[in-house]
């Protein structure tokens, strides 16, 4: 299998050599793939890439999957514009 | 500051889960916000041309979109919910404050309490050129062709037999399309067996025990790679072939969609029966936080009755907090509920959900009935193949041959034990039986069967046949049911298929029931040479 070949993170365009790379130098949380590749901060955070990371995770570190967490998802969970943040508030003021 | 708006209750999802929920709560007086992220409600229910499967009670039978015509009506005429559509929920922080984006404008509420019914997300693969333009998540094909009437590809390579991959492929097949195959990983066929028969019987192969390996395509997929699989899930050498296609769909499996949960610091667990990542809840589906609900596939990947039932105990819990009067009332409907729930869960089909639930530390001490845990049949045959083993037919059939000379009959070709019942609730000769016990196989009581053809057009997994030997000296004639178009004209000459979709004889088309009653199941009624009457299951209409 051609590890450069294999998409991981559809956003962000990851392949499972990025991963492995990361996983080989020490980071073994989903949490910090995330932050050295990108990996789950497209548009789709996370859904597509999250699982299978963790899987990676698992399968080169021995650590069962009930050992894993998934990555941190903040708000806003999707995009979201400045002006549709001010103009919630003052609309919701005006009432 | 901002004004924050005071409800008693936000579901956020507007799915089978999320609709059953507010309207459980609603009914008893709670005022309900229903957040729904898409321009409609739905969910998955919008794509589910299929009738469903389970008990009449919680519509099985039905088409998934009528189901939920009934369900969004009933939402529509309770003035106690408010619709918010195309109302994405951005965020809930520890206070408990909930922002939504709602019509361009992020607006925050501060409900007393929450239900989350957000449902699950596709699983996706890692092989070889997996971002290839051509590769589709089962989902989207399904909301093409269903939703909005697009056709994603002519000849499509399905991975996974879950009931997904199967509801799928036999709805391209309809749409036209061709599914060059069903490949699956694990030794046997993931969903149920009648939808995997039905495939078969359309002629398409069921691989199991083999895996994609890659795409094969330059601007987009031309074909994939896929090859067998040992009992240890290793590559069998030399068993790489190449499968033609121009899309590549993948049905592997849901996982919850628990992101809002987890941003408000809900406990998740890893439990691979449930799907993935999986909150923490009680029997009554309020996770660690207080007044923080769950229903659906983000509690754990089931089916969409299992969802519609966890929704209304959540509603129902809600309620019973929240709510002046009726305690008592309440609390007997949600123990219904629970026991419904534990029947659909019973049978061999709901192993894999009740050993998911005790890893959760649910259903201690809970006394499935180990009676139906186990398959009454031998159909490991039929779980690798989609075919029934000789074995398996001559247990539904008549014991002795002169039973077809009493003239039509019906013959049931469900195997399996999961909870259904459809067929026994439609016969009104009441010659359909399940023993007792919605697990069971149903048999035919050939005694009391008229072969009326009424339970044909009303199985969801069409395993229902009449068969009528002795038509006249030379011929039979089987009913079989019918979903495709062109519908077949009488008099037409048809070619008759077998269970694995071969060709056996050609047939006349003497009688077609395709009114009201039979909801675009058709009952087909076809003449054919004597010799074929326990074999002719499917027929092939010349366009
Ligand atoms: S053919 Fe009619 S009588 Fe016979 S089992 Fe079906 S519904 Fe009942
Ligand atoms: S034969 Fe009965 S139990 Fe089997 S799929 Fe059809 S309706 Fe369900």
């Amino acid at each position: 299998m051609d590890e450069n070949k294999v998409i991981i993170c559809r956003c962000e365009d990851v392949t499972l050599k990025e991963i492995r790379n990361a996983i080989r130098e020490g980071f073994t949380t989903v949490e910090e793939i995330k932050r050295v590749t990108r990996s789950g901060m497209g548009p789709c955070q996370g859904k597509t890439c999250g699982l299978l990371i963790a899987k990676e995770i698992s399968q080169m570190t021995g650590k069962p999957m009930e050992e894993l967490e998934l990555q941190n998802i903040r708000p806003p969970y999707g995009g979201i514009t400045f002006e549709e943040v001010t103009k919630g508030t003052i609309t919701e003021n005006n009432k | 500051m901002s004004k924050i708006e005071n409800l008693e209750l936000l579901v956020v999802g507007g799915g089978p889960a999320g609709l059953s929920a507010a309207l459980a709560a609603a009914n008893y007086g709670i005022k309900v916000s229903l957040a729904e992220e898409r321009e409609f409600l739905g969910g998955q229910l919008i794509k589910q041309t299929h009738r469903f499967f389970g008990s009449e009670k919680e519509y099985a039978g039905t088409r998934g979109i009528d189901i939920l015509r009934k369900l969004i009506d009933e939402v529509n005429k309770n003035k106690n919910i408010e619709v918010l559509l195309s109302s994405r929920v951005l965020g809930i922080y520890e206070d408990n404050v909930v922002t939504i984006l709602n019509d361009h404008k992020m607006k925050k509420y501060y409900p007393q309490s929450i239900i989350f019914a957000t449902g699950a997300s596709e699983k996706f693969l890692a092989f070889e050129n997996n971002d290839l333009p051509g590769i589709f998540g089962a989902g989207a094909v399904q909301t093409l062709m269903n939703v909005y009437g697009v056709l994603p590809a002519t000849n499509v390579l399905m991975i996974g037999s879950g009931n997904i991959g199967l509801i799928v492929s036999y709805q391209l097949l309809q749409a036209g399309v061709k599914v060059a195959a069903i490949v699956e990983a694990a030794p046997k066929i993931g969903g149920y067996s009648v939808h995997a028969s039905k495939l078969r019987r359309l002629g398409v192969p069921i691989l199991t025990s083999h895996t994609i390996k890659k795409a094969i395509g330059k601007e987009k997929v031309e074909g994939a790679v896929i090859c067998e699989l040992d009992s240890n899930w290793n590559e069998v050498k030399d068993t790489e072939q190449l499968i033609k296609c121009d899309a590549i769909c993948l049905s592997v499996g849901l996982t919850p969609l628990v992101d809002l949960l987890k941003q408000r610091k809900v406990k998740t667990n890893y439990v691979s029966e449930l799907g993935g990542y999986v909150p923490l809840r009680d029997e009554n589906m309020e996770t660690s936080i207080k007044n923080l609900f769950v229903a659906g596939d983000v509690s754990g990947i089931e089916e969409a009755t299992a969802a519609m039932i966890e929704g209304q105990i959540a509603g129902l819990s809600v309620a019973k907090r929240i709510g002046k009067n009726n305690k008592r009332e309440i609390e007997k409907r949600i123990e219904d509920a629970k026991n419904e729930l534990e029947l659909l869960r019973s049978g061999p089909v709901g192993k894999k959900i009740r050993k998911g639930l005790f890893k959760l530390g649910l259903n201690h001490g809970k006394n499935y009935n180990e009676n139906f845990s186990e398959e009454a049949l031998d159909i490991s045959h039929l779980m690798k193949t989609g075919v029934p083993s000789e074995e398996n037919l001559k247990n539904k059939l008549p014991s002795e041959e002169k039973v077809f000379d009493k003239g039509p009959i019906a013959i049931s070709e469900c195997f399996q034990r999961f909870p259904c019942d459809p067929c026994v609730k439609s016969c009104p000769f009441n010659a359909i039986s399940e023993n007792g016990n919605i697990n069971n196989i149903p048999y035919v009581d050939f005694e009391k069967c008229t072969g009326c053809g009424i339970c044909v057009s009303k199985c969801p997994g069409l395993a229902m046949f009449v068969v009528h030997k002795n038509f006249s000296e030379t011929t039979s004639v089987v009913i079989m049911p019918y979903e495709f178009l062109p519908r077949p004209h009488r008099g037409e000459i048809v070619k008759v298929l077998d269970r694995e979709g071969k060709y056996l004889c050609d047939g006349k088309v003497i009688r077609i029931l395709d009114g009201k009653f039979q909801d675009k199941t058709a009952a087909v009624s076809i003449e054919i040479p004597k010799e074929y009457y326990l074999q002719a299951r499917n027929f092939k209409v010349e366009e």
